[in-house]
Order: C-alpha cells, then structure tokens, then sequence
C-alpha cells in the first residue's frame, strides 16, 4: 500500500518509521530542509523537501498511486487544506488529518475529512484514564481480556469501604481473589471486612470490570445487569 | 450590506475603513491585537480578535447574516480555509479570498474559492505603465 505523510515532526517521522517497518510504501513531505536531512540520516526513506499544499510537490510524492494520506503538521488550516485538495485534486480514497486544536474537530468533520486524530485530545483522554486508575486498575490481562485481574484501591470516598465481602452486590463474572492489607495477603472470605486502604484483588472479565469501574467511579449506584 | 472582512493586514484594515466611511456594516478579523490597532480611531465597524477560522469567532464577527466575506490573511492556507468554511458551513452568498503566492492559484480554483490575485494584477498594472510609455 502506497502512502504519503506530510509534516515530519514528532508524529510525522515516527509515523513513517512504523509504516516502513511494516513495509508500506511511504513518502514524506517536509518543508523545512534542516528537518528534511535529520529524518533522512535516522530512516531511510523517500523524503520530498517541499511544502504539502503544492499540487507539483504532491504529485512528486506520488499521490496519484496512493492509497492514504496522513497530513500531521502542527498547523490545523494547512491540514485541512491538503486533505481538501488530496480529495477534489487527486481523489485519494483515504486522508488522515491532524487535529491541534481540538475545538477545529467539528470543522474538520463539517468540511468532510474521512478521520481526524486530534493528540490533544487522545492526551487529555489518557491522563483522566490513569486518575481513574487511581480507584481501580487491570493488573493482569489473560488472553485478550477474557480474563484479567484488577486492584481495587479502597481510600475514603470508596463505597465498599468497611462492607462485608459477602453483601456486595457484584456481578455474576467475577471472584474476589484476595485483599491486600498492611503488606499481607488476605484470603478473603464472606465475613471478611473491607478497610481503609486495602487493596481487593478480583478475578474477572474485560466487560465486567467495566462495569465494576463505573459503579465504583458512580459512588456505588446501583449496577444495571 | 454587511460584509466580515477576515485579516487585518495592509489590505484587510485599508479596505475596512475605506468600505466602513461609504457607509457599510464591516466586521473584521484577525488573531493579532496589534494588527487591529492599525485602524484608527474613526473606524465604526466591528472588531474581533480570534483564530480566523474559529466557529465562534465568525459567528461573534456577524458571518451569518454577512452577504460578503473577504479572506485577505497573508497566509493562502488560513484564507482557503476560511473560505471553505464560510461556504459550506455558514453558506454566505459572496466569498472572495486573497492570493498570496500566485502559484497556489489552482488550489484555491481546484476548491471552488473566487480570487484576486495582487501580485499578477501589479504585474500588469506595472507592463501596461511600461508598454504606456514606449507609445
């Protein structure tokens, strides 16, 4: 498959390292020449010194033959207008815009671009990810999330905190596995009291423990089957 | 007649305020403060300091009931997509964009965008002077 990536900042030179180890055919457009020969001496790869919204500088990159086009530069109105005219120029069946702004994502989809990748957003989506982490986490994966092993860190605003393993309600996938207290495993049983800063340890599945984050993330409101 | 003027440059503020003293509703753009300083003190029209291609900056700057927008930015890409935007997003009915580097001419023709073109037109303007006094 033939593809073009134009920018080659960060996003832009890993992007065309991982499609070249996959063996793609990849061209990269880059405007700033000293950018250019830094890229060159790390990957060996077609590099066009040029700017991305040229229809010649396009066409020497080969776009007519290509399959996809990634425009990953770090200003959203050059993206926008390479992915315009890669679709009304050239027909390409698949463009890939950067979004920097995320606020520009609903004008990148008014004006019709196949997909955008906004890393400002997929940013901010992993930080928030990980505060949730902070009240439970998966552990271990076992074949592809059949079953996985997530912690349940107890602080204070937890709802199971000083509840009895055997009255939560939890659903039907999942074991409590053990508790974690004061450096000690715990093997826990029905009459077993959850405390302050345990850790409870559960065998479950990937759909379960969804659901078991968000009824703990909802403050322990009831959880629909 | 309203007409948003995006761009506050050399061209963009001398048209803002001729357009603004023969009488016309002007609402103008740019992202700069400082650019928007250059219109004096008489200027009546509107003033919106903004990233140019921003929803909310043009709804702010009146594009939904402007019967002309004018992309006159120094940047081809900012003026195309504006362009682009206040065509299929805020269907204004009259839209004209500046051309900075003649050769992206075919871009903005391959989108649909009506142009002028400064530096082809002071071309002309400088050969017929020329061709004016070989008579």
């Amino acid at each position: 498959m033939k593809s073009i990536i134009i920018g080659g900042g960060k996003i832009g030179s890993n992007l065309l390292k991982t499609l070249k180890e996959r063996g793609y055919n990849v061209t990269l457009i880059e405007k700033n020449e000293e950018v250019c020969h830094k890229i060159a001496n790390d990957i060996e790869a077609d590099i066009i010194c040029g700017d991305g919204t040229d229809l010649d500088v396009l066409n020497d990159a080969g776009i007519k033959n290509a399959d996809l086009l990634a425009a990953v530069t770090g200003k959203d109105e050059e993206n926008l207008v390479i992915c315009q005219i890669a679709k009304k120029e050239f027909r390409i069946k698949k463009s890939i815009a950067r979004v920097n702004n995320p606020k520009n994502i609903a004008m990148f989809k008014a004006l019709n671009v196949d997909q955008t990748v906004c890393s400002t957003e997929v940013i901010a989506n992993l930080i928030e990810y990980e505060f949730d982490r902070d009240i439970c986490k998966i552990v271990q994966t076992f074949d592809r999330g059949a079953m996985v092993l997530m912690e349940i860190k107890i602080n204070d605003n937890n709802c199971w905190l000083n509840c009895f393993i055997k009255d939560l309600k939890l659903p039907a996938e999942c074991v409590v596995a053990s508790i974690f207290r004061n450096g000690q495993s715990l093997y826990a049983r029905g009459n077993t009291q959850i405390m302050l800063d345990d850790r409870v340890y559960m065998i479950t599945n990937h759909a379960t423990f969804i659901k078991i984050k968000n009824y703990l993330l909802g403050g322990g409101k009831p959880y629909v089957k | 007649m309203y007409i948003t003027i995006v761009g506050c440059g050399r061209l963009g503020s001398m048209l803002a305020e001729d357009l603004s003293n023969n009488g016309y509703d002007i609402a103008i753009i740019d992202r700069y403060a400082k650019n928007l300083e250059i219109l004096g003190s008489g200027f009546n029209g509107l003033r919106v300091k903004g990233v140019e291609f921003d929803n909310d900056v043009l709804i702010e700057a009146g594009i939904k009931h402007a019967d002309y927008l004018i992309a006159a930015t120094p940047f081809d890409n900012i003026n195309i997509t504006v362009a682009l935007v206040a065509k299929k997003i805020f269907d204004v009915p009259r839209i004209i964009a500046r051309i900075n580097d003649p050769q992206k001419k075919r871009v903005y023709d391959s989108l649909s965008i009506d142009t002028i073109n400064p530096t082809e037109l002071s071309a002309y303007i400088l050969k017929t002077r020329i061709e004016e006094n070989l008579k």
